[in-house]
């Protein structure tokens, strides 16, 4: 009975699993690491599939177009067309690319190599490592394919949204947000579709590029600026891993086309087993790659700050699509987290730091995201967390519920920003969630809130929904797994549905329920003023009048506005998008097999078995319900708890922060959670101020040792060189011409005194 | 109808056809040229202001021609050492050329059209020069394109002639300052007496060998190769003709007039003569040893005398022309000792031989001539207080004054400093490439460590323009009135960004236009 609630999690592994057979019984007792031989099966060569170059080449060509308008300033509201069209077209192409060629994915197994230029390609000597090829083509399989789907997808539903959400700057940079935008779209589908892994990086720095513009899209705020450079210069510590990751797979294994590279990976198990000391540095520097653009670990603090972009930039960039490029890189990069890579001293270390970091990462942005006041600071917390759950689910050894939480996930974030943005458009940018209350019934809100309730529903896990079924394969897989340590990654995961639950309810009872109340925001577009630090607890504008559901408007005489039809047709579709998600786990009960878990099978991220043992055990009782029962109990708590400080009690929620607040041992937790635990200041402390002495000390040196006395000595060798030989250096004719003929004699005198000592023949 | 192959004059003669046939796109570009300076001579004040485009025409015309008639059919009927090798030169002249008419738009003329505009003065048609500097400029481009038609020493040294001599007129009247006339007497009378050097050169290797002919010469001393040994009339001969083409290269010892030059030239001048001329000088160097050094010991390689002599021009060219520009404070003194330190990594490639090197020299080529031409492109749409921008300070905040110009000059600097991936980098890879394939070590370290101190000064174009802050000395600073001078700087710089998409293919045009058709002789060598 449990298994037919949850009848994922009761999936045998054994249908296709192609590219892994790292469950015989030698392994079957340590299968965390040691995958047992790897095997991939080889790509597919075939260029009748070129026409895919289209689906790269159409959102290029909304670049020019837009990058044109942009440059020769045309204002009208031409790039948005482009952009949507372009990228309909390529979401068409992937939905005709699915039907046409994933039956035969399904069926071979094998992926699909699609040449298109050449572009790089060096040799310097004959056999191996004597070579370097990265060249514009295309690599198809499972993952890639489930990338392009839903990033086509939405990415034409969010350039709808933003075509409306922009209005208000046709007049300004209305073609240069749909140029960068565009050129996103184009860099994340090289990312993916890359056939080599500097292809990859080149989409990845691409993707970097413009969500540093797009962050910084309000570029007269200063807070705006600093927050793009700040994602910039994090994701700068990131690329610095994947740069090296790519040199030392090239100087390993000889080649960077993932073909190649897996095959290579493959081969090179029996023989060179426990590797060079550079392999095991790999999956590391991929894993601080991931950190960096994926906003995991010590890296995440860029992710808030990049809210200062268009609300359709965060769902699009910041929760949907760009973020996921490091699961992505994960997922493509499964092989190198196995003894057979790298050998046994690393390769669970590695796992396990993917794992830990995941976690981590998780139970922080939960906590943070508790203490906000900025719904979409909240969404951004919520953000980082989720992606937490989906490092710590490759970590646990599920790529498959890694990368099905990245699918349900995508639909539902990108929910919640845009509800959160039709509410900050309405309200002219107001987003501190205490000065607005009741939109539920406020008119033209309405769907709006609805959209929101479903998106805070699947944040929180709801029972049934397809987040839930997604993130309880992690669980499960952590859970059940006969490694200490991942067990109590599976705790911490646990505890953090629980917060989840908490702090999204939170903002969706202060936001939809209790008396209407609309204090609009402070600015003409929908950048926002206050993201300081200054929200002290106590509201400023307590005093601020409670207007009443039959106005709609505050005594202020401000009238909100309501979503229009694009917005809101864009969210309906959405919220079907956010409950469809979950479709593959329902389907599978009769169909025999998770439409997710396929694509996942058929990808180099396939490499061990999914679930842990078909009936493990979890505190002594079956798995699956006992799952099903902790799941469901954590986030029955936490919403509990959400009802009763933010829409049963208010008061009581309010009091208690106060007390809270002053009570010294408690004050920390408050204040913490709502300045994110003081990480910016730690890493000031740490770096920032260390940096700044450095400076300093390098500059007084410079000033006193260097200039005073080494330029002394050194400084005026050049000087002295200079000396010597300026009467070369007339700057008449006949100085020049005498140092030329000079030099000629001196040649031709060497060339004669060779000749005659012989050193010629 | 019936040719005698006993009778050497009428084979020669048959031969032209084909040749004439060929020179299509330069005659084109000469009919241009002469358009341009009968048009500059025309009272009117809207023709006159046509003749760039004009120029610009006729280049676009050249490139046309060259795609039409230039088959490897017609190249090898023309029977051209090397057959490809003009198909490349033309389109990269062509396109470069292009460039460096419209980087030269309204700078001829400033102090004249500055005048007409504030009313001081009335349009004088004797005044104006305009019609002769796009002239000549189309001249030098059309004698450096002939060069590669070259097979025998009359061609080659008339060619490198037309393409020399218009220099000196573009750099004497394309500022109008007195400065540049000095720097014009400097650059024609050195210019003359390194033209002396190679002429002399060329006679030793016509007394050496008795022929004139590439293909002759070649035979010939193959066949002094297997028998006695090359002789050393012939050798000092090469050397001299090597050293007059280190003039144009600006390559040490020949180089001492470069800093000079350029910084007396106008900008848009000093970008010209430091990239046709270069062109120039490696299209001869590369024809004058493929016949007669690279093809003298029958293996393609260079005879040991000739290799060491290049080997030492080499790091001496980029060593001295590096550390030369760490210390100057004039852009384009910089800028020239630049040009020269790329010489010396062009060396690099002619150093590794026929089959590894050339193609990566001629690929550099492009990527410098680009770089080269977005960086000085730059400096010439700048101006102030109506005056060239010349100091490095004048750049100190360039991206408040001139946005897109500081853009254009960052990313042409960054290109020359070779980061991946901007287009210079993937020249300079090339030739990295070929050292270490032709197992040039010493050379290779050498070159790495001169690329790493020039980033030193190129990243001043970056930092000036980007990291400063404006300065009261830069108040003055705003774009030239021309639109045309930051239209080909940022149409470079972004050349420099999306060329690289192309690496590969501009890398196979350059290989194919390395190959020498009958360089390797192998029925000579074979019994060896």
């Amino acid at each position: 009975m449990h298994a037919a609630l949850l009848p994922i999690l009761a999936l045998a592994a054994g249908d296709g699993s192609h590219a892994a057979a790292g469950h015989d019984a030698a392994h079957a007792a340590a299968p965390y690491a040691d995958v047992g031989a790897l095997q991939f099966a080889k790509a597919t060569v075939d260029g009748s599939y070129a026409w895919l170059k289209w689906m790269l080449l159409a959102p290029l060509v909304s670049v020019v177009l837009c990058g044109a308008f942009a440059v020769l300033k045309v204002r009208n509201r031409l790039p948005a067309v482009f952009t949507v069209v372009s990228f309909a077209t390529a979401a068409a192409l992937a939905i005709a690319l699915y039907f046409q060629w994933s039956p035969t994915l399904f069926s071979t197994h094998a992926p699909l190599s699609v040449p298109l230029m050449e572009w790089i390609s060096f040799s310097w000597g004959d056999g191996p490592f004597k070579s370097f090829t990265a060249n514009f083509g295309l690599y198809l399989d499972g993952i890639s394919l489930l990338w392009i789907l839903f990033v086509t997808v939405l990415a034409t539903l969010i350039a709808l949204y933003a075509s409306e959400y922009m209005e208000s700057d046709v007049k300004g940079g209305y073609a240069r947000f749909f140029f960068a935008v565009s050129l996103f779209v184009t860099s994340m589908l090289i990312l993916v579709m890359s056939d080599n892994l500097v292809g990859l990086y080149l989409g990845w720095e691409g993707v970097g590029l413009c969500s540093y513009m797009l962050i910084g899209y309000y570029a007269t705020q200063p807070g705006a600026v600093a927050a793009n450079k700040k994602a910039f210069i994090m994701n700068r510590v990131g690329d610095l891993g994947l740069a090296l990751a790519i040199f030392l797979i090239w100087t390993n294994y000889g080649t960077v086309e993932y073909d190649g590279l897996f095959q290579a990976i493959a081969g090179s198990g029996s023989e060179t087993v426990q590797g060079h000391w550079s392999k095991a540095a790999i999956p590391f520097l991929l894993l601080l790659a991931v950190c960096g653009k994926s906003a995991q670990g010590p890296l995440f603090t860029w992710l808030p700050d990049a809210m200062w972009g268009p609300t359709p930039v965060s769902a699009l960039i910041h929760a949907a699509t760009m973020v996921t490029a490091g699961i992505y890189l994960l997922a493509r990069m499964a092989p190198f987290y196995t003894v057979q890579a790298i050998g046994s001293e690393w390769a669970e270390t590695a796992l396990l730091t993917v794992g830990w970091i995941g976690c981590f990462t998780a139970f922080i942005g939960a906590t943070i995201a508790c203490g906000q006041f900025d719904y979409k600071r909240v969404f951004a917390y919520s953000t980082i967390s989720s992606l937490g759950y989906m490092v710590m689910g490759l970590g646990v050894g599920t790529a498959f519920g890694g990368v099905y939480y990245v699918f349900t996930h995508a639909w539902f974030k990108a929910l919640l920003f845009l509800t959160a943005g039709a509410v900050m458009h309405g309200m002219a940018g107001q987003v501190d969630f205490r000065k607005l209350g009741g939109l539920l019934r406020v008119p033209g809100f309405r769907l709006t809130m609805v959209c929101m309730l479903l998106g805070c529903l699947w944040l929180a896990t709801a029972p049934f929904s397809a987040a839930a079924l997604s993130k309880d394969i992690i669980l499960y897989q952590a859970l059940t797994s006969d490694v200490d340590q991942v067990r109590w990654m599976g705790w911490i995961g646990l505890l953090t549905a629980g917060i989840t639950a908490y702090y999204a309810f939170r903002v969706w009872f202060r936001l939809a329920l209790g008396p209407v109340r609309m204090e609009p925001g402070p600015d003409q577009h929908h950048g926002h003023d206050d993201h300081g630090h200054d929200h002290g607890g106590h509201d400023a504008h307590g005093h601020a009048s409670h207007a009443h559901a039959s106005h709609g408007h505050d005594s202020h005489g401000f009238h909100p506005h309501a979503p229009g039809l694009r917005i809101n047709f864009v969210l309906a579709v959405l919220a079907i998008g956010s409950i469809l998600a979950g479709l593959p786990s329902y389907l599978e009960k009769s169909e025999g097999f998770n439409w997710i878990q396929r694509f996942v099978q058929n990808s180099s991220a396939w490499i061990r078995a999914t679930a842990g043992p078909e009936h493990g055990q979890i505190l002594g009782r079956d798995a699956h319900g006992t799952l099903f029962l902790l799941a469901t109990g954590v986030v029955v708590v936490g919403i509990a708890l959400a009802w009763l400080l933010h829409a049963g009690n208010r008061a009581l929620g309010d009091r208690l922060r106060a007390s809270m607040l002053n009570t010294p041992g408690l004050k920390w937790l408050a204040h913490g959670s709502e300045h994110g635990w003081w990480v910016d200041g730690i890493y000031n402390a740490m770096l920032g101020v260390p940096a700044w002495l450095a400076a300093q000390l390098l500059a007084f040196l410079d000033r006193f040792v260097l200039d005073g006395v080494a330029f002394a000595a050194i400084g005026r060798l050049p000087g002295f060189v200079a000396r010597v030989f300026q009467p070369l250096y007339t700057g008449t004719v006949q100085g020049y011409a005498l140092t030329m003929a000079g030099g000629i004699g001196l040649i031709v005198a060497w060339v004669v005194w060779i000749w005659l000592s012989g050193g010629a023949s | 109808m019936n040719p005698d192959p006993t009778m050497p004059i009428l084979a020669s003669a048959s031969s032209l056809g084909p040749k004439f046939s060929l020179i299509m796109p330069e005659i084109v570009l000469f009919v241009g040229a002469v358009l341009c300076a009968v048009m500059g001579l025309s009272r009117s004040r809207t023709v006159r202001t046509a003749v760039p485009w004009i120029a610009v025409a006729s280049l676009a015309a050249t490139f046309a021609a060259m795609l039409k008639v230039w088959t490897p059919e017609a190249a090898a009927a023309a029977e051209l050492p090397m057959p490809m090798l003009g198909k490349y030169v033309i389109a990269l002249l062509c396109v470069v050329g292009v460039g460096h008419v419209l980087a030269s738009a309204g700078s001829v003329d400033r102090s004249v059209e500055r005048q007409i505009a504030s009313g001081a003065g009335a349009f004088d048609p004797v005044r104006v020069i305009q019609g002769e500097f796009y002239a000549f400029l189309l001249l030098s481009l059309c004698g450096g394109m002939l060069i590669c038609h070259a097979t025998d020493l009359v061609w080659l040294f008339l060619a490198f002639e037309l393409c020399s001599l218009p220099t000196y007129v573009l750099v004497a009247i394309g500022r109008g300052a007195d400065r540049s006339m000095e720097a014009a007497i400097k650059y024609f009378f050195l210019g003359a007496m390194s033209t002396a050097t190679m002429l002399f050169g060329f006679a030793l290797l016509y007394g050496a060998t008795g022929t004139l002919e590439l293909s002759a010469m070649s035979e010939a001393f193959q066949l002094q190769a297997q028998t006695t040994g090359i002789g050393s009339v012939a050798i000092v001969g090469v050397l001299l003709a090597v050293i007059g083409i280190c003039f144009k290269l600006a390559a040490v010892p020949m180089h001492f007039y470069a800093p000079d030059v350029y910084e007396g030239a106008s900008s848009p001048v000093a970008a010209f003569i430091s990239f046709v001329p270069k062109v120039q000088g490696f299209v001869t160097l590369v024809l004058l040893l493929s016949t007669v050094g690279w093809g003298a010991a029958g293996d393609g390689s260079t005879p040991p005398v000739i290799a060491a002599v290049l080997w030492m021009i080499a790091v001496l060219t980029m060593t001295l022309g590096n550390i030369g520009a760490l210390l100057q404070r004039s852009a384009k003194r910089m800028l020239a000792y630049s040009s020269i330190a790329n010489s010396g990594y062009m060396l690099v490639g002619i150093l590794a031989g026929p089959k590894i090197g050339v193609d990566a020299t001629f690929l550099y080529l492009l990527t410098y001539g680009v770089a080269n031409l977005a960086t000085f492109g730059a400096l010439a749409a700048i101006e102030r207080n109506g005056h060239e921008v010349d100091s490095l300070d004048d750049l100190a905040g360039l991206r408040v004054r001139a946005p897109r110009v500081a853009v254009a000059l960052a990313i042409g600097a960054l290109s020359l400093t070779g980061i991946p991936p901007i287009l210079g980098f993937w020249g300079k890879l090339d030739l990295f490439v070929a050292a270490a394939e032709s197992q040039q070590r010493a050379l290779l370290v050498i070159m790495a460590l001169n690329s790493g101190v020039a980033a030193f000064y190129y990243l001043r174009l970056v930092a000036g323009p980007f990291v400063q802050e404006p300065t009261p000395r830069t108040q003055g600073v705003t774009p030239v009135a021309s639109l045309w001078p930051r239209v080909s700087a940022v149409v470079f710089a972004v050349g420099c960004l999306v060329l690289p998409f192309a690496a590969n293919q501009l890398k196979g045009e350059s290989a194919s236009a390395a190959v020498a058709s009958g360089a390797a002789k192998p029925v000579l060598t074979a019994e060896k």
